[in-house]
């Protein structure tokens, strides 16, 4: 009977590589940080007829079904990452292989291949170490936003599962109907998230995007998660875009509202680059041809915070109401609270300073 | 009942002892957020408990004056949707303010019927939003303006530090 995690990465390693001889795991370590999933890091010693490889490995793992704020599939984040991996040049770390069956690791998990570059990219602005990078990192980080957008949906998702991920009801058949069952979901869910009546500035969100709909740009495959730590760099380019769970076809304005709202509560400034193409959103128009508005932006900024607003919400709630006994859902009131401030700003509550 | 140490003395001792007693004995990453996350939960107690029932006190009473300010900004408008924004006028923007301090269980009961009262108004402007109605968006902007200064509030009386511990 297999009884540690190392023996259980050991075998589903020979598993993925029949032709291994010996598999042996080392350095095996959590990695901090993440609220979504648990990560840990490792080395695979693989033993061949041809000798032997060390590989650099992650085991990213699902939280405790209770824990979870996000459910979304490891099978269809692998299946993902390597469609873009074979069909485009955006860099992503390879995914070895998922185990589904929760009875092995405990939750259903994923082994990735650890990137090359740094994850550090908090030096890249305010003075950090790499500052001398930053406009050739972002440039490289914006040309690879705009492939994923113009790659075919049909095929980075021939399945289509990344069209409702959340099984949410979402209709991806054209822009309109992605919006409007977009609205949908939110507005039919706020009953679902609403742990208190004074948190009622969602609902006013939810129904001021219904009613602001801005023009429509071609669907596309999002990353979903497109933030300055979702990223890894290395001599002037992007060395990886990591964190592909909340990944779905979507407008694509979704990822540079998000870039830009966390880019702020990051203290980072990955919009100001490439300076001299007049910064990412200037460089993106450029590169697409498309003419997106910083009014536009703000709206998917606000479209954005709504999608993430919905399950971190709905946990706080399950939470609130003893369903569940995670002390994270009860943090997040906490720790989210300064969103709020974010969407008075958006929705232009009086008396908010911008 | 004693009334000293304070319940603030008492949730002070206890975020003292985890950081001095139970922190440097912590090796697991994920049980330190943990623990992180429970001094700063007990911390954002310690700030609130002093101001809470007055801030509800206060913004039950400015719920009050909004929901007959809402309708008031809405004028003479036809419908459905119009017609229960002015009954809430009529009945829930009619009510007495509360005196402060009071019954804390009643207080609460009393801020969450009236909060609840303002999501509803939201869905009813909506609705007349939709419709085109003009003076709708102009009574929106007087329940907004009386939800400003409650986040504004909250969100400085209630954070710690910078937040998000745990989070990479």
């Amino acid at each position: 009977m297999i009884e540690n995690v190392e023996d259980k990465l050991a075998a589903m390693i020979r598993r993925l590589q029949p032709d291994a001889e010996q598999v042996d795991i080392v350095d095996f370590m959590p990695i901090p940080g993440g609220f979504s999933r648990e990560t840990f890091r490792f080395d695979a010693i693989v033993r061949t007829a041809d000798g032997e490889i060390r590989h650099p490995l992650i085991l990213r793992k699902d939280p405790p079904e209770a824990a979870a704020i996000l459910h979304t599939s490891r099978a269809d984040e692998h299946d993902l990452i390597e469609s873009v991996r074979q069909n485009t040049s955006v860099p992503v770390t390879e995914s070895l292989g998922y185990e589904m069956d929760r009875a092995v690791f405990g939750e259903a998990a994923m082994i990735l291949r650890r990137a090359g570059g740094s994850p550090t990219t908090s030096d890249l602005f305010n003075g950090g170490c790499d500052e001398d990078q930053v406009d050739d990192v972002v440039r490289h980080l914006c040309e690879t936003l705009v492939e994923l957008h113009q790659s075919d949906i049909t095929t980075i998702d021939p399945d289509g599962k990344l069209s409702d991920p959340r099984d949410a009801g979402i209709d991806t058949t054209d822009w309109d109907s992605y919006m409007e069952s977009t609205f949908e979901y939110y507005i039919n869910g706020y009953d679902d998230l609403n742990f208190d009546p004074s948190n009622c500035i969602l609902l006013d969100a939810f129904l001021t995007l219904r009613r602001n709909k801005p023009q429509p740009l071609p669907l596309a495959v999002v990353h979903g998660d497109f933030n300055p730590a979702n990223f890894l760099y290395e001599d002037g380019k992007v060395t990886a875009l990591i964190d592909w769970e909340n990944s779905r076809i979507g407008d694509p304005r979704e990822d540079l509202g998000w870039m830009v709202m966390m880019d702020s509560l990051s203290n980072t400034n990955v919009m100001s680059h490439p300076a001299d193409e007049g910064g990412f959103l200037a460089y993106y128009n450029k590169l697409t041809g498309h003419s997106i508005t910083q009014e536009e932006i703000g709206y998917f900024i606000l479209f954005g915070t709504s999608n993430i607003a919905v399950p971190v919400n709905s946990a706080i709630k399950r939470r609130v109401a003893g369903s569940s006994s995670e002390l994270l859902h009860l943090y997040l009131i906490q720790s989210s609270a300064p969103a709020l401030i974010g969407i008075a700003q958006l929705l232009q509550y009086p008396g908010v300073p911008a | 009942m004693n009334t000293s140490p304070s319940n603030d003395t008492l949730i002070e001792g206890v975020i003292l002892a985890l950081s001095e007693e139970i922190a440097p004995h912590v090796e697991n990453p994920k049980a330190l957020a943990t623990l992180q996350m429970i001094q700063s939960l007990l911390q954002g107690v310690r700030q609130t408990q002093p101001i809470m029932d007055g801030y509800l006190v206060d913004e039950h009473n400015d719920m009050i004056t909004t929901l007959a300010g809402t309708a008031e900004a809405l004028g003479a408008v036809d419908g459905p949707a119009a017609d229960r924004i002015r009954e809430r006028a009529a009945t829930l923007g009619q009510l007495a303010p509360l005196p402060a301090p009071h019954d804390a269980t009643e207080l609460v009961a009393a801020h969450r019927e009236l909060s609840t009262a303002i999501e509803s108004t939201f869905r009813d402007l909506d609705e007349l939003q939709r419709s085109d109605v003009a003076s709708a968006d102009e009574a929106i902007q007087v329940v907004r303006a009386h939800l400003s200064p409650r986040y504004l509030r909250q969100v400085q009386a209630f954070s710690v530090g910078d937040g998000f511990v745990g989070r990479g």
